[in-house]
Order: C-alpha cells, then sequence, then structure tokens
C-alpha cells in the first residue's frame, strides 16, 4: 500500500510540477506580450558579414539555422527590441576598422529593409515602443568598441546620424584613450589608468547627444571613471555579475551599487564562461546573477543582453534567441514579482534610454566638440599627419 | 539674381576649415573672414541661395584614413550649416528649391573617400551626402583621374572597372549626382555611355577656350547633352585663361561658347571658391558672383536662360536623380537631428 501511495504521491507532485511549470511559462509568456523584451547585445550583423561577407540577398533569415538567431526563433522568444552590435575586430584598429564598422551599420539598416514585416529600426526609447505596439521587432544599433571610431568625435557624431545608440568604450584591445578589461588580468598593460582627457571629451560629447554610453569590456578603472564623470545613466549590454563568477569582463558588486546610484543598467551576459566561470551552465546559474543583482542593487538596475551569436557557449535551457520565455519562467518560480519582471524584460532600459535622451535634450545648445585628439597620442601609419602636410604646404607657397 | 538665387556647384570652404583651423569651427568666423573667400556676409552679398559644400580629404589618404576624414569632413559641414542661422542643410532639390536660407548640400571630391565600399557610399547618402565626384587628382581602384600626380592604381584600358560601374548604378539607385569634374576623359566617356541618369560636371569649363585637361572638351559637351547634365563652370584662372591672368570677360566666354555648343539649359555655375589660388579680376570671392551675370546680361543672354543657368538647371538635373532613386530610406523622423 505504502508503494502505491508513493507512486501516488510522485505522480501528484510530477503532475503539480509540470502543471505549475506550464503556469509560470503561460505568466511569462502573459508579462512578455505586455512589455517589450529589450536584449543589449546580439552579434547576428558579424555571421552575417563572416559567414555570408555582407550578402543578404543569398540569406534567408526565416531559414537559417547555423546561428543562435533567426525569425522564427525571434518570434518564438519574444524579442521585441533588439541592439545589434555593429563590431569590426580589434586588428582593424589603425587600419579600415572605420570603413568596416559603416559596413556593418549597414547591413544592419539592409536587414530592416528586408524584412520590414518583422524588423522596424528604432533610434529612440519612442521608436521601440511604436515598433512594439506594431508587433515588430525594434531593431537598434550599438557599435562594439571605441576603436571604431578612430579617436574622432566627428565620426562619433556621424555614427550617430546614421542611428547608431550606443558606443561599447572598448572591445578588448586599448583605444589610444581608454583602456579594456584585459589590463585588469593582468595580460595587458595599462594604457591610461583609465579613462585619457580625451577619453573623458569622449564620454562628455556622447553625453552630449545622447548616445548611450557601454561599459562592457572596459577595464574597472573606465567602469569608476566614466561613473564619475557622466551625467546620463550608462549601460552594460551584456555583463555579468562578478560575485558569482569572477571573470573580468563582469561586474564587481561595488560597481553595480554605483549603477544603482547612476539608475544604469546591467544587462546579463548568458555567456557560459561568464556565467559560471565554466564551459558548461545551465538557466539556474543565469538567475543566479538576476537574483544577485537584484540583492545587491534592487532589480531596477537590471536587464538582458544574451550575447547570442556573439559567442560559442551558451547554456542549457537557454541555446537560442527563442528561449527567453524559459529563464523569465525561471525568474518567476524564484518569486520575481511580475512588476520586477517587467522592469528586468525592458521597463529599466526604457528608464536608462529615456533620461539619456533628457541629458541630450537639456544639453541642447551647447557647442559640439571640436578638439581632436593630439597627434602625438595616436600617431600610426594609417594616420594623415596635417601638421606636416600644412609645414610642407606653407614651403611651397 | 534676387529673383533666382544661385546655387554653386563646388565650394572647399570645408578644406580651409580642415587645413587651417583643424576643423575647430568654434574658433572661424563665419560671417567676416577675410582669409578665405567664403563667408556668410560675401554669400549674402554674392546673391548665393545655395552651396553645394565639398568634403574633400587628401589624395594621400587614400588606402589610409580617408574614409575617418570624409565622415569628418561630413560633420564640420553639417555643424557649419546647422549652427549659423543664415544657413540650412538639405538634402532634396524641394528642399534647396524653398529654402529661404542659404542652403547647404553636401558633396564628395573623390571615389577615395568611400575605400571602394558601397556600404560605405549608401552611409554617406544616409548622411546626407547628394553629389560624388568619382575621382580627385588621384585613381581609384575603379575608376581614372584627369591628374597623373598620384601613381595610385595607374591602369591602362580600365578607365571604369566593373566596380566603377557598380558604384555608378548605386549612386544612381540612391539618387546621388555622378560628378565627372577630376575624372579622366575615358573614364568621363565611359560614365556618360553607362549612366542612364543625368550626370554634372561641378567645377568644370570649357576645353575649347581654355585648353587645361580639367576642362570638358566639345565631344564630350555632346555626349553630356544627350546624357541630359550639366556643366558648371569653375572660376579658377587657370582653367578659365590657361594662365594667371582673367577677368569676368573671359569667363563669360565659357558661357557663350557652352551656349552655343549645348545650349544655356545645360549650364550651371560651380565656382570652385576656396579649391584654389589665383582668381579671375573682378571674381576674386563668393560676392562677386553678380558681376558674372551682368557681363552675361550685357551679352543678351535672356531672363529664361540665366534664371536657368543660376538655379533651375540644377534644380532640373537634382530632381531627375532624386525621381530615378528606388531605395526607400527610414523617415528622417526617426533620427535626431544633432549637431
Amino acid at each position: 500500500v505504502m508503494d502505491w501511495v508513493k507512486t501516488v504521491c510522485l505522480v501528484l507532485w510530477a503532475f503539480t510540477f509540470n502543471s505549475v511549470a506550464d503556469d509560470l511559462k503561460e505568466q511569462a509568456l502573459k508579462l512578455m506580450a505586455d512589455t517589450p523584451l529589450i536584449d543589449g547585445h546580439n552579434d547576428l550583423p558579424w555571421q552575417m558579414r563572416s559567414l555570408f561577407n555582407n550578402q543578404l540577398n543569398t540569406v534567408d533569415l526565416y531559414k537559417l539555422n547555423s546561428t543562435h538567431t533567426n525569425i522564427p526563433k525571434i518570434k518564438e522568444g519574444h524579442l521585441s527590441a533588439q541592439f545589434w552590435a555593429a563590431y569590426v575586430p580589434c586588428d582593424t584598429q589603425y587600419k579600415d576598422a572605420v570603413r568596416q564598422t559603416l559596413e556593418q551599420i549597414d547591413v544592419i539598416h539592409r536587414m530592416c529593409h528586408k524584412y520590414p514585416e518583422v524588423f522596424k529600426f528604432a533610434a529612440s526609447s519612442q521608436d521601440i515602443l511604436d515598433a512594439f505596439e506594431q508587433n515588430k521587432t525594434a531593431s537598434l544599433i550599438g557599435v562594439e568598441g571605441g576603436h571604431s571610431i578612430d579617436s574622432s568625435l566627428g565620426t562619433l557624431r556621424t555614427m550617430y546620424q546614421l542611428g547608431v545608440r550606443y558606443l561599447t568604450i572598448t572591445h578588448s584591445c586599448n583605444t589610444p584613450w581608454a583602456d579594456n578589461w584585459l589590463v585588469d588580468t593582468g595580460s595587458e598593460p595599462e594604457a591610461h589608468g583609465g579613462l585619457s582627457d580625451f577619453g573623458k571629451q569622449v564620454i562628455r560629447e556622447m553625453n552630449r547627444i545622447g548616445m548611450l554610453i557601454d561599459l562592457s569590456h572596459v577595464s574597472e578603472k573606465v567602469m569608476n571613471q566614466v561613473l564619475d564623470i557622466s551625467e546620463a545613466p550608462v549601460i552594460f549590454s551584456h555583463s555579468s555579475a562578478y560575485s558569482i563568477c569572477n571573470h573580468k569582463r563582469n561586474v564587481p558588486d561595488d560597481v553595480l551599487m554605483r549603477v544603482k546610484e547612476k539608475k544604469g543598467i546591467v544587462m546579463v551576459n548568458f555567456y557560459n564562461d561568464y556565467v559560471t566561470c565554466q564551459t558548461t551552465a545551465n538557466i539556474s546559474d543565469v538567475a543566479d546573477h538576476f537574483d544577485h543583482i537584484k540583492k545587491v542593487a534592487g532589480s531596477s538596475i537590471i536587464g538582458f543582453g544574451g550575447d547570442y551569436d556573439g559567442v560559442s557557449r551558451v547554456p542549457d535551457g537557454l541555446e537560442d534567441v527563442s528561449k527567453y520565455p524559459n529563464l523569465v519562467a525561471e525568474l518567476l518560480r524564484r518569486k520575481w514579482s511580475d512588476e520586477e519582471i517587467r522592469d528586468a524584460l525592458g521597463r529599466n532600459l526604457l528608464r536608462v534610454f529615456r533620461e539619456v535622451e533628457e541629458v541630450r535634450d537639456l544639453l541642447n545648445g551647447t557647442k559640439p566638440d571640436d578638439i581632436p585628439i593630439p597627434l602625438k597620442e595616436v600617431q600610426n601609419p594609417c594616420r594623415t599627419d596635417f601638421v606636416l602636410i600644412m609645414t610642407l604646404l606653407n614651403k611651397l607657397l | 539674381m534676387t529673383k533666382y538665387p544661385l546655387i554653386d556647384g563646388h565650394n572647399d570652404l570645408a578644406l580651409r576649415l580642415r587645413m587651417h583651423h583643424n576643423n575647430k569651427l568654434s574658433t572661424f568666423n563665419m560671417h567676416h573672414n577675410p582669409r578665405v573667400a567664403t563667408d556668410i556676409s560675401r554669400l549674402t552679398a554674392g546673391h548665393v541661395g545655395g552651396q553645394v559644400f565639398a568634403a574633400y580629404v587628401l589624395c594621400t589618404a587614400q588606402d589610409k584614413d580617408a574614409v575617418r576624414l570624409t565622415l569628418e569632413q561630413i560633420d564640420v559641414i553639417r555643424r557649419m550649416c546647422t549652427e549659423n542661422p543664415e544657413m540650412e542643410l538639405v538634402t532634396t532639390a524641394e528642399g534647396m528649391r524653398t529654402s529661404t536660407k542659404i542652403a547647404c548640400l553636401i558633396s564628395i571630391e573623390g571615389g577615395h573617400s568611400i575605400d571602394s565600399s558601397l556600404a560605405a557610399l549608401r552611409m554617406f547618402y544616409q548622411l546626407g551626402v547628394r553629389s560624388m565626384a568619382l575621382t580627385h587628382n588621384c585613381n581609384t581602384p575603379w575608376a581614372e583621374s584627369s591628374s597623373s600626380y598620384y601613381t595610385y592604381y595607374q591602369q591602362k584600358n580600365n578607365s571604369l572597372t566593373d566596380f566603377g560601374k557598380a558604384v555608378v548604378n548605386e549612386m544612381n539607385r540612391l539618387g546621388m549626382l555622378v560628378d565627372l569634374s577630376h575624372s579622366s576623359w575615358e573614364t568621363t566617356r565611359a560614365v556618360l555611355k553607362h549612366s542612364t541618369v543625368p550626370v554634372i560636371f561641378s567645377h568644370s569649363s570649357a576645353y575649347a577656350i581654355c585648353n587645361n585637361i580639367r576642362n570638358v572638351p566639345d565631344e564630350q559637351l555632346l555626349l553630356l547633352k544627350e546624357n541630359g547634365g550639366l556643366i558648371m563652370v569653375n572660376f579658377y584662372s587657370s582653367f578659365v585663361a590657361c594662365s594667371n591672368n582673367a577677368n569676368v570677360s573671359v569667363v563669360a566666354d565659357h558661357f557663350d561658347h557652352l551656349k552655343q555648343v549645348i545650349g544655356a539649359e545645360s549650364i550651371g555655375i560651380g565656382a570652385d571658391f576656396d579649391g584654389a589660388q589665383g582668381f579671375p579680376k573682378g571674381l576674386e570671392d563668393v560676392s562677386k558672383y553678380p558681376a558674372l551675370i551682368e557681363e552675361l546680361i550685357s551679352r543678351n543672354w535672356t531672363e529664361e536662360e540665366l534664371a536657368g543657368v543660376l538655379r533651375l538647371n540644377f534644380l532640373r538635373v537634382f530632381r531627375k536623380v532624386e525621381k530615378v532613386r528606388k531605395f526607400i530610406l527610414v523617415s528622417s523622423s526617426q533620427f535626431n537631428e544633432v549637431s
């Protein structure tokens, strides 16, 4: 009889568990239907370049199955807004980084044009809401790496004109004006002690034009210096919690506190190596990061920054962009309230974005920064030296 | 000219800003500046209603930082035109036509600016660039310059490669004016044969009057006429008089000759101020345009012909190029215009 009772209990428990799981998933989907999921970082454009040489005419995003991201998966995952990364590798620095970045910006625009029923290009917080209302995925652009602007504020401004709305201050290389995270691992020498003077100019100009400052990939000193001087909230588009996994790409607790003070956002990266500090992970491990950040700094600074198609190892249960609802269900299981979930899904990012826009509007009327980086800080074989040219010209004339 | 404010096809003030001020616009007096040929007070005195400003970068930047430098020039022109209330940046023929200020249009002077990338070309268009000269004084990997000063990409019998044709096609599709000033004669002929859309010479004059290779020979003028394009006359002394000694009359001779060969409707003005040293007596800077118009009036040019030369011909050609555009840009309301 006991066996029978045990079996019945087991079956009942399993039944309850499953229906609870179903309930959670259903609740997750309900929340994702009324609040846009805004993911901070996806490298599909890089896949377009490396797999297809940006020849979109040869790709069908409905059928593509060699990437984490395709259209059916986006729909299933309820991905309502995505910052697509316009990324070019660090070895283009001092060479053709700018031109390649323009090509990545261009491929994102073309992707939106090719599938207008799916993607709606967005360049403002309002645009994201409009796209959500039209049941489309708002598509924004983030340039991943300061090397893409070739130490030029004019280039920064024109990229904003092209719709770019965040700049990740460094990728995994120092720029002539900012240090990257590898400096904190000791594998690369520190060049600037954080930001140089010109680096500070970049931050201020980004505040002025309304470009979100992304601190994923930067060194800790840069994190703190930016938090010191930025007049607007900042983001980490794809970084997780250092306390849980002590990888230098992640955010230490004291910085989390400062982000909270600044009302910024940390968008959790799903890459196994940043989630568990190992090569394997699962949904629960990712949720641990969400829980930790909530505990340390509150749910108002959390977001999703999966880094899909930018990494090779993603957690079991989060294999591709269709799986977001499972993570939301897990958070619900951990007793996150509906409001906290909504904040994490998209409301936090929208708040940050809106405030960045407000700072821009406040600073409207201040002059663009036209002081260039000192030549000696950036001199390299590919950089035209106007001082030399003017000296030569003056000799001729 | 009050009735028909001038639209000039080529001005290199942005180059001066770069060379003498490192693009520090805040240190530059846009209203009164005797060190250059162009400033707001003289543009106003010259009855200039529209100016195409060239975002030019040196040929020596080819294969180096040309793209970045071009973005910086585009940025400085945009700033110049949005920070001064007397100016405004336009991107359409209609915008130019209806502007009550000095309307600015951005052009690029030399295909080396796109680093052989159609994506870069598209992004320049999105930044407001509406005209590109295929070459400056240097060859690109896909088009030939009239100048042999630089040795880049010298190739025989290939003045417009397949990629060059792709560039022209993309410009046509985008609605960007193809500018043949500075291109070699072979490239010019190739483009005139290949393009189904009107093209321009933004700052070239008549070879028959002054046989400088930057000028356009009669044979090409006839091809241009067939193409429905526009030649915008350059005032630089070496190009109008083939010497350092020029005056209003010799410039007017170019206009007379062009009218005779292809008619006044194919003519415009692209003086090239601030792009060179040495302009004719009486046409030293942008305030002096009326002197030329007076001379043409005295040579019995009609109001209709002059209205065309001053602005209507350019607007007509620009509008035609826009009509051919098959590319639908994201509406500009999604972008916030920021200086």
